[in-house]
């Protein structure tokens, strides 16, 4: 249960002004915001994991996961088009409006995993909901052991964030692992699908914890080389995308077996996923 | 408890219109149908007559709804959003304990978990509640089956049970309390109070020669839908009877998935409408993005009866979310009511078989 | 009260429902528990018509197209300005394409405003080839024109044939009725190429080859003659036309069928010897935009008629139309065949008659199809007038885009509007009182629940205010009034008043003076019924070397007919576009078998090539269709919408129409 969830914006959404729109690759782009009441940004306190459901006026609303760290990040947005509400969210510019509730979900773990290795594997935008996660335990480097992002992505100019990763790499011993589905011009790091990379990376496996998120293909060939390598289920972290309607565990839309995603998710370790008996 | 002579009924439901909107059983004015519905003329309100048809969990939970009202003024930049109006207070009289049964599946659901539902909860707060003891079974029922019936045990301001000429009164709130004590019914003298647990003790005999439509023999089904052990080839015969019209969940009184859309209305303004859904649908769990992790008819029929009988579903609504109320039965244009459904999983048999 | 009575308006089978009206809204709608089709049931789409009455995409005001674009007009300078212009134009140029959703009423006044206010007998119905088909049959055969069988009839029932109808998508509730006779016992046979949820649910599913029904059916007729189980009655006296039959199928060699079918003999044997066993059987196909040609239903009517299924209780053919009001919009005259009660255009006596009744002089030259009059060389259409059409798929713009005068009557936008130089509003169902006529000739009153906006009239009362523009003034003060004049021009709607419709749940014709409550089952009416006349040769649609697959069309669920309604809902869109999601493009279906002979892979690109066009769609691989054949859905996407209009026989022919291609990987 989430320990913010007694202040999150429940039912009538905030009003936020849109402050910064950043292009990021094709389709994806960044949104800035801030509230209009300075009141409810105070109190907009929010767990690195966590989403929020972002109304665009006129089109419809939707649940997005939050990609900024709780203590040193702007509020954003990251959000791919790929339906009618996205799309009228991209056609919005700086100074527009937005309305916002949440946040909601439970969020990654962040205590329980000090003094561990950290791994992040992720496939496209399936960066967008680790990169809270990433700048979060980059900023406390000192309370991890080894720290290593696997990241893949179809083709190069997929690849989320490549100016963040630049500066994150400035973190001493930060391993970073790159590649891309297939060779292409201009490109001279690795060539293949993002689960080939685990077993070059040699990653840790004792008092490691790795966080994957991606396409169910790639998920699904991911954990079974982490698997491989030793990693027990339980160590490993996802953060399920579904559809939303209501974020607070109501409208059921979410539901996968016995779970719902809205308030027991999104972030779930790869046990409890097996246990849900359904498709994920 | 205290006494109510049947011809003063009347007079319950007119103290009850002064202050609620009234809503109750009624025979439909054309067609002579039995509904819930909302009257006008407290009269109408027949307590003798069928379960209606519709289950009153629409008065809490509308089939359609307009929830809030968006204005955006994209040259200006002036932003406003409004939750619609309170609404009035209601009166729901003569809910069978199955209905009332559902509504605080409901209450549980929508008020009990980590959030408060604000829209149900508006719906749902000052409200009066009179329940109606079914002293003889109807041919769907099934309550016995799912504890939900035939009498209610909780939940009501009052509750009605026919004696033969006259209500016996039982009072469940201050509220309940304070109106009978203004209409200033008499009260039961012992030997007439006894007479409601023998009334639901003869509704209770009268099943197996009256309700002969349903049976659901649930326990078995509630191990193997809790622990997933059931054959596929059960799950692919109900799915082909599946004819996804999503008349199951709009009939169901514990059932409360919905969906949300905005629609423009025009010169910036937009409204959000919250509707009736069913998990049954294909495009229910779709994702925008081209992944739908319930595309199989099968998978989506799972998901219902995981819901009404599960023991992690059951956990949220403080019993199993079926009510045993037979309407699932009436609408489906396969023939995959819940009881049927039961049958199929205790017997691990897609072969059709009479009722027991 | 706030829930109201009504009649589903979706498609034909005329389910009842309650309404649930508020604030002068529509705020939701219930299935009507005692109705006797519906008996509590609905779709998905009568579940959600509620979506549709409430979208704020509806036209609200009169428009007229100047300097290009459409102008809001007052409703009366709309109306005397579409009235003018299509005087303006001989009668032969004229047209008026009425809706198949509008009431009894509506159409009964639309025909009346073409054929005595503008002369002319140029009215249809669009898509009216498979309803047209079985009207045609039945009243060759001396029946009635109309559904033969009940719903009520499917309920007591030994034996059901179903005729390549996805009848659970397409009329959802009678699929229930056949699926609930399955379940009490009756024999559910269903004769399709693909494997339909009704397929899965019948006992047996005969899966022919796309094409052959009627040699499936004719073969079963031959096995009923050659071994001995033809109704004696039915060839002897009481009927017509059997030794003219029996010659016609002495042409179809029994020992070819399985080759030319696809099927085992044996299995279409027991079926024939099941059919004639049977105390009542049920034939059931569609009828309407994917409805069977001419010939298949002659050959369903013949076998019926030899079996003894016709003319009895319970027993003959049952077309389901696939909109609420296809069957009375054709007992009201909508059509260039026949004015109102079936009764044929063009005939000296009938013009006489009607005449009379209207005071007017009829034109007595026989109308023309609209589709005919746009496709006619050299054009001599002019003007056309088209009431409320659900189409989405508008056929030869070219043709529409040169005429002079377009005017689109309606409640919703509609691709149609695109090309009109006048646009008039028009009330919703649930804005007016009206009739609608399903599937089993049930009329049912359906009453208005809510107040349409200002300028929004219902269409009856638009066609009377534009014969009055001409100077013509009907009479009418309610929909109520025209009903009296319906039943004083249609024998079979004679006893039919708005007061005994309130009483119950509507009335089969026959309703007259002899039956004033209506006729059930008109299998008991007396008259000989003839056989159809068939044609002797069979062949079958084959593959060829260079088109190996058999294509064929078909509809869904929730993309009923070209979606340009279902989209204005909520959840049937959402369903819609579920599948969309996964098949952007439009899909075509092949078997598992195919897909791995040509390298073609689920949800990835494949062409279809015929001899005439190609479209390239997703290939959805499935075991719903047999291997060497194809089946696309109607309406998705453009791609297949450009395909489908560029091979018009598979719109027009309907289910059995195929055509030869083959399919590429991509």
């Amino acid at each position: 249960m989430s320990e913010t969830g007694s202040k999150a914006i429940v039912t009538v959404p905030a009003v936020a002004v849109i402050d910064e729109v950043r292009d990021e690759i094709e389709d994806v782009k960044t949104f800035y915001f801030s509230f209009e009441d300075p009141a409810v940004g105070a109190s907009f306190r929010v767990r690195s994991g966590q989403f929020i459901m972002c109304t665009v006026f006129g089109a419809g609303e939707f649940a997005v996961s939050l990609p900024f760290s709780p203590e040193s990040d702007r509020p954003h947005l990251s959000v791919r088009q790929v339906g009618k509400v996205t799309r009228a969210l991209h056609d919005l510019r700086p100074g527009d409006k937005i309305g916002v509730r949440g946040p909601f979900g439970n969020g990654f773990p962040f205590e329980e995993i000090k003094g561990k290795n950290v791994i992040y594997v992720a496939g496209g935008i399936g960066l967008i909901p680790l990169r809270s996660s990433i700048v979060h335990v980059l900023q406390h480097r000192k309370d991890f052991g080894r720290i290593l992002l696997i990241y893949g992505s179809k083709t190069a100019k997929e690849l989320m964030y490549r100016y963040m990763i630049d500066e994150w790499k400035k973190t001493e011993g930060f391993e970073t692992y790159f590649t891309i589905d297939n060779p292409e011009p201009g490109w001279d790091d690795r060539v293949g699908f993002v689960h080939t990379l685990i077993a070059p990376a040699s990653v840790p496996v004792k008092d490691t914890v790795a966080f994957v998120c991606g396409p169910p293909l790639m998920f699904n060939a991911v954990i079974g080389e982490l698997g491989k390598a030793g990693l027990k289920d339980e160590a490993i972290v996802s953060t399920l995308e579904r559809h939303m309607k209501c974020g607070i565990g109501k409208c059921q839309h979410c539901a996968i077996g016995r779970t719902l995603v809205c308030t027991d998710g999104p972030v779930y370790t790869y046990r409890q996923i097996k246990t849900l008996g359904e498709q994920i | 408890m205290h006494i109510l002579p049947k011809a003063d009924l009347r007079r319950l439901t007119g103290a009850l219109a002064e202050r609620y909107a009234l809503y109750g059983p009624v025979c439909h004015e054309v067609s002579g149908e039995v509904i819930f519905d909302l009257v006008d003329d407290p009269s109408r309100i027949d307590l003798d007559i069928p379960i209606p048809y519709n289950p009153p969990k629409g008065v809490v939970f509308p089939q359609a709804e307009r929830i809030m009202s968006f204005s955006y003024d994209r040259a200006s930049k002036a932003a406003a959003i409004e939750p619609e109006a309170l609404a009035a207070p209601k009166a729901l009289v003569g809910l069978r304990s199955c209905d009332l049964n559902g509504l605080l599946c409901l209450d549980r659901f929508m008020l009990g978990q980590e959030y408060v539902d604000e829209v149900f909860l508006e719906h749902r707060k000052k409200m009066f509640i009179v329940s109606n003891t079914c002293v003889h079974p109807f041919p769907q029922c099934f309550c016995v089956c799912t504890d939900s019936g035939p009498a209610a045990v909780e939940g009501f301001d009052l509750d009605l049970t026919d004696i033969g000429g006259e209500y016996l009164v039982l009072t469940g709130s201050a509220k309940g309390e304070e109106l009978v004590r203004g209409l200033g019914l008499a009260a039961a003298p012992a030997a007439k109070a006894a007479l409601r647990a023998k009334a639901v003790e003869a509704s209770v005999a009268l099943f197996d020669a009256q309700a002969k439509d349903n049976k659901a023999w649930i326990s078995r089904a509630v191990n193997r839908l809790t622990t997933g052990f059931i054959p596929h080839e059960v799950w692919e015969y109900i799915g082909d009877q599946c004819f996804e019209c999503g008349a199951c969940a709009f009939v169901c009184p514990s059932c409360s998935c919905f969906n949300i859309e905005d629609a423009a209305e025009g010169e910036g303004r937009s409204c959000r409408t919250r509707a009736w859904d069913s998990c049954s649908f294909e495009g229910y769990a779709r994702m925008a993005g081209d992944h739908n992790p319930r595309k199989a008819v099968e998978d989506r029929r799972n998901k219902r009866f995981f819901c009404k009988l599960s023991f992690s579903q059951s956990r949220k609504y403080l019993r199993p979310g079926c009510v045993g109320c037979g309407r699932c039965v009436r609408v489906c244009p396969g023939d995959i009511g819940l009881p049927n459904v039961v049958t199929a999983i205790r017997r691990e048999s897609t072969k059709q078989v009479p009722h027991e | 009260m706030i829930y109201k009575t009504g009649i589903c308006n979706f498609c034909g089978t005329g389910c009842g429902h309650l309404m649930k009206v508020g604030d002068g809204a529509v705020k939701g709608v219930f299935a009507s528990p005692d109705h006797p089709v519906g008996a509590g049931r609905l779709c998905v789409r009568g579940w959600h018509i509620h979506e549709l009455l409430t979208t704020s995409e509806r036209i609200t005001r009169a428009r007229v197209r100047k300097d290009g674009a459409l102008r809001d007009v007052p409703l009366d300078e709309a109306l005397a300005l579409a009235a003018d212009r299509l005087a303006a134009f001989p009668p032969e140029a004229v047209a008026f394409r009425a809706s198949p959703r509008a009431s009894n009423e509506d159409n009964y006044l639309l025909g009346k405003l073409a054929r005595a206010v503008f002369g002319t007998n140029n009215i249809d119905l669009a898509s009216d080839a498979g309803q047209g088909h079985t009207v045609g049959v039945l009243l060759e055969s001396g029946g009635l024109p109309a559904a033969l069988a009940s719903v009520a009839d499917l309920r007591e029932a030994g034996f059901i044939l179903a005729l390549g109808i996805d009848i659970t998508r397409q009329n959802p509730i009678l699929g229930s009725e056949l699926h609930k006779a399955a379940r009490r016992g009756a024999r559910l046979v269903t004769l399709s190429g693909r494997r339909t949820q009704i397929a899965k649910l019948s006992g047996t599913h005969l899966q022919n080859r796309p094409g052959s029904m009627r040699i499936v059916l004719a073969a079963m007729a031959k096995v009923l003659l050659e071994e001995g189980l033809v109704d004696r009655a039915s060839t002897g006296e009481r009927t017509v036309g059997f030794d003219g039959f029996a010659r016609a199928l002495d042409g179809l060699d029994m020992g070819r069928v399985a080759g030319l079918t696809g099927l085992d003999l044996e299995a279409v044997r027991e079926t024939a010897r099941a059919l004639a066993g049977s105390e009542a059987a049920v034939a059931v196909f569609a009828s309407g935009i994917s409805g069977l040609d001419r010939e298949t239903i002659a050959m369903a009517h013949n076998l019926f008629l030899l079996a003894g299924k016709a003319g009895r209780k319970g027993s003959g053919l049952l077309a389901a139309t696939g909109i609420c009001n296809i069957a009375g919009s054709w007992d009201m005259g909508a059509t260039p065949r026949f004015l109102p009660g079936y009764v044929k255009a063009g005939d000296a006596a009938a013009a006489d008659r009607f005449g009379k009744l209207w005071s007017a002089r009829l034109n007595g030259k026989p109308g023309r199809t609209v589709e005919e009059l746009l496709t006619s060389s050299p054009p001599t259409l002019k003007a056309l007038l088209v009431a409320e059409h659900d189409e989405g798929l508008v056929r030869h713009p070219e043709a529409l885009a040169a005429l002079d005068l377009v005017v689109y009557v309606g409640a919703y936008d509609n691709p149609f509007a695109r090309f009109a130089h006048i646009v008039l509003p028009a009330a919703t169902y649930a804005e007016a009182d009206g009739t609608y006529t399903n599937t089993e000739r049930r009329i049912q009153l359906n009453r208005k629940k809510v107040e349409p906006g200002p300028d929004i009239l219902p269409a009856w009362r638009i066609w009377t205010a534009l014969a009055a523009k001409r100077g013509v003034i009907w009479p009418y003060k309610t929909s109520s009034d025209v009903m009296k004049e319906i039943a004083a021009a249609v024998p079979a709607y004679s006893a039919v008043t708005y007061e005994e419709l309130e009483k119950g749940f509507g009335l089969q014709w026959p309703c007259d003076e002899r039956r004033p409550k209506g006729c059930p089952h008109p299998g008991e009416l007396p008259g000989r019924l003839s056989f159809a006349a068939v044609p002797d040769r069979f062949t079958a649609p084959a593959p060829t070397g260079d088109h190996p697959f058999l294509l064929t069309a078909g509809t869904d669920n929730t993309f009923w007919h070209t979606n340009v309604i279902m989209k204005k809902t909520h959840i049937p869109r959402r369903e819609y576009n579920a599948l969309l999601l996964l098949y952007p493009q439009g899909l075509v279906e092949i078997s598992a078998e195919d897909a791995a002979r040509i390298g073609a892979r689920d949800k990835r690109p494949v062409r279809v090539v015929s001899a005439s066009g190609s479209m390239r769609v997703a290939a959805k691989v499935s075991t719903d269709v047999r291997p060497g054949t194809a089946y696309v859905p109607y309406f998705i996407g453009d791609m297949i919408t450009g395909f489908l209009d560029a091979h018009g026989s598979l719109l027009e022919g309907g289910e059995e129409s195929v055509v030869p291609v083959r399919i590429e990987k991509v």
